[in-house]
């Protein structure tokens, strides 16, 4: 029978990409408290004919897959329990639970959030329970965000390749083609401002930094590196600093709407026309579709605009995995589970009815639900523009340990400037800085990149 | 012998009510023990304590060591954390007293008026403090976003575009949810002083030709005094323990910040940023200042009733 294996006590590497092999150190198990999880997992011996019970925590609606896996496989058991969205309370619960000693086997967690998770020792080394063979199944650069230190913490489950969703028939009355580069994004943006009776080509979001990071991704930015046992934060870099400029000057000039998206006013404006097109990810199809049915048939998605015209840059929005929780009686059969969640053919159809984004598992796209003509967008195989924006993602892009954090000083200081208090650009120099900080004050080596 | 038994009777006389005492406190003290001394001492001390990191990128198992008062220092430091006390200061500062006023104004009124009226208009005022302040969030929350509000709508027609959560109106829009949600709480306090004034005075005052509104502000106003303190220092511990309100409105708008109040800033510290360290450091702080805050208030109140004698 495999123990808990031992390698989360031996060293953890960022990354499967961080440079140099670096030798394991001695394990520190300095005796007394450790932080973070207060149980860790062992798999419990089961007598054949035994039912053994998960219980799994996620925000997006699959409880009919769970069903069919629940009919197909009467020995494991799964319950699904819905939790809040990411940040929204979901990721507060889970870290509570795991301190607390009474977690879910199983979790969805984003790919942004891992790094957390492995800080507070919250994620089951798979790799001990065979997940390696199941490298194949999955789309490199998503598996790729779960290995740390070349061992497998968690199962991919679905990406967010971004493009842009438009309203082709309010942009063809305005005499605008679909916008290629973002030249032609604002320029199109004038012209909807001067015709469109209120309209706005889009919202910014001043409290979406995961949207921002996406855009700071496709430009070529990287927030996040990493040197021998440092953290070099960059969210100030040139690429990210040009982005800001750009919806600053977008904002300026009034030609975007300053409010939360996927919120009720957007919705709304969405029903209404009032905004036009939305730089979005594909699991925003879902969105699109429930919150504004009226409108049928006049979407398109398109690339996302382009820095260079005739570049093929992209970049990914959300995210998310299946993650095994440190304190799992049952890792192995949670493996099973999550493994089959993410790639059976029936389950990855029932999930992308669910709207939970893009695959992850290999060759699931061509014959998928994915891959139809949708009569929500007029027809169009929709799908086929975000299978090749997911293969233009650049997969360098690193998270670091104290994401949500990042993300609430860079919300919060997009506000302020907003409201006059500084600008966009100013706003990220403010959240690198405090980035640099977290880091420190969790114990951890880090710098802003000079 | 004879000598002892009268000690005995008297040891015996002393000794049951004290056990009978400590029996009707215990409830009391064991609730005091678990739910207010232990955790309070606990935060205490985590908010001594620090992680140490080991391995490449500090991702290796980490152990506990102790901070001194890194964790305090660290907290003074961060400039949004004291922004927060700022804000629920000039918050309490507007908010409060308009509260109270309304609260001692509604309680005034309902004294004069006749028992029935005064029956039914009591549970009305009362009743939004029903109202989990998470719900009554939510419901102001719609009539604050434009375009789903009908407030907004209507107030345009008129030609005021209120800006309810914008960067310098969110803070008053909060403040009225916590005015609406608490004033009908605090009506009821005074109510309940004035209920306990006796009838003579009212006659006598009468009699020495005194008008209602001299009967309100000569009579009523002090004795009712210590129903004020009392929904004062509440309302000022109250007013630095924001937390529920910006919470649920934060996501309707970019202003508020996830360090817009003290108690919000130490919730996304610990669960947000998984540092409970730092967050109990500032959980200690924020106590300290309440409990400076509304010491102050007594000992100022007190020092006046002293120096009016």
């Amino acid at each position: 029978m495999n123990s808990s294996p031992p390698s989360r006590r031996s060293v953890l590497r960022w990354g499967a990409g961080a440079a140099g092999a670096l030798a394991a150190l001695p394990a520190l198990t300095a005796c007394g408290q450790t932080v973070g999880a207060a149980r860790t997992t062992r798999q419990e011996s089961t007598r054949p004919g035994q039912k053994v019970n998960l219980v799994f925590w996620t925000w997006v609606p699959m409880q009919k897959t769970v069903d069919l896996w629940n009919r197909t496989h009467p020995d494991i058991h799964v319950e699904l329990q819905t939790v809040p969205a990411s940040t929204q309370g979901g990721y507060q619960k889970m870290f509570s639970a795991l301190s607390a000693g009474n977690p879910p086997d199983l979790a969805q967690v984003e790919y942004q959030e891992l790094p957390a998770f492995m800080l507070v020792n919250g994620l089951t080394d798979l790799s001990g329970y065979g997940a390696d063979k199941l490298r194949d199944s999955y789309v490199p650069w998503q598996w790729n965000q779960g290995v740390f230190g070349g061992r497998v913490h968690t199962i991919p489950q679905a990406s967010g390749p971004m493009g842009l969703f438009h309203r082709q028939d309010l942009l063809a009355k305005w005499g605008l083609e679909t916008p290629a580069t973002w030249a032609d994004f604002e320029q199109a943006a004038r012209v909807v401002k001067a015709r469109g009776g209120g309209a706005r080509i889009s919202a910014f979001n001043p409290s979406s930094p995961a949207w921002f990071a996406a855009l700071c991704w496709q430009r070529g930015s990287r927030w996040v590196r990493t040197q021998d046992d440092t953290w070099i934060v960059a969210m100030n870099d040139d690429p990210s600093r040009e982005v800001a400029e750009y919806w600053e000057r977008m904002v300026r000039d009034d030609l975007v709407l300053v409010e939360p998206d996927l919120s009720s006013v957007w919705y709304r404006q969405l029903q209404t026309g009032q905004v036009v097109t939305w730089i979005g990810p594909q699991w925003g199809d879902a969105l699109l579709r429930g919150n504004a049915p009226g409108t049928k048939g006049k979407w398109r998605a398109a690339p996302l605009p382009q820095w260079q015209a005739g570049e093929n840059a992209s970049a990914n929005w959300g995210g998310a995995s299946t993650a095994v929780l440190q304190g799992s009686r049952h890792p192995r059969e949670a493996l099973q589970f999550a493994h089959w969640i993410n790639s059976d053919p029936k389950a990855v159809d029932l999930n992308i009815a669910a709207g939970y984004g893009w695959p992850a598992a290999t060759g699931i796209f061509r014959g998928s639900a994915l891959d139809k003509p949708d009569p929500f967008f007029g027809g169009q195989r929709y799908n086929d523009v975000f299978a090749a924006s997911d293969r233009a993602i650049d997969t360098s892009w690193k998270w670091s340990p104290t994401t949500d954090a990042d993300f609430a000083h860079l919300g919060d200081a997009f506000g302020a400037s907003m409201a006059g208090d500084g600008t966009l650009t100013s706003a990220l120099a403010d959240a690198q800085k405090r980035t640099v900080d977290d880091l420190l004050a969790k114990g951890l080596k880090a710098r802003s990149q000079s | 012998m004879s000598g002892t038994t009268p000690a005995l009777g008297r040891r015996q006389r002393t000794a049951r009510p004290d056990r009978a005492a400590w029996g009707f406190l215990l409830p009391f003290v064991a609730l005091f023990l678990f739910v207010f001394v232990i955790p309070l001492g606990y935060a205490v001390y985590e908010s001594l304590l620090k992680p140490i990191r080991s391995g490449p990128l500090g991702l290796g198992p980490a152990s506990i060591g102790f901070a001194g008062l890194d964790n305090y220092t660290l907290a003074l430091q961060q400039s949004d954390f004291l922004e927060s006390f700022g804000r629920v200061l000039l918050f309490g500062i507007v908010q409060v007293p308009v509260m109270l006023l309304l609260a001692t104004a509604l309680a005034l009124i309902l004294d004069t008026l006749s028992q029935r009226w005064s029956g039914i208009l009591r549970a009305a005022y009362f009743l939004p403090y029903g109202v989990p302040g998470v719900i009554a969030s939510i419901l102001w929350g719609f009539l604050y976003v434009p375009g789903v509000s009908p407030l907004v709508d209507l107030l345009d027609k008129v030609g005021l575009a209120p800006d309810f959560l914008g960067y310098h109106g969110v803070l008053w829009s909060i403040a009225n949810i916590v005015i609406w949600e608490f004033t009908g709480y605090n009506m009821l306090v005074i109510v309940a002083q004035l209920k306990s004034i006796p009838q003579e005075l009212y006659e006598a005052a009468r009699i020495d030709g005194a008008g209602s509104w001299q009967t309100a502000v000569r009579i009523k106003l002090p004795l009712a005094r210590p129903a004020l303190v009392l929904t004062a220092v509440f309302s000022i511990i109250g007013t630095l323990q924001l937390f529920a309100e910006p919470l649920v409105i934060k996501p309707l708008t970019s202003t508020v910040t996830s360090s817009y109040t003290p108690n919000l800033a130490a919730y996304n510290e610990a669960f947000s940023n998984n540092n409970i360290y730092l967050a109990a450091a500032e959980s200690v702080i924020l106590a300290l200042v309440a409990s400076v805050l509304s010491f102050g208030f007594l000992s100022l109140v007190n020092r006046k009733e002293r120096g009016a004698r």
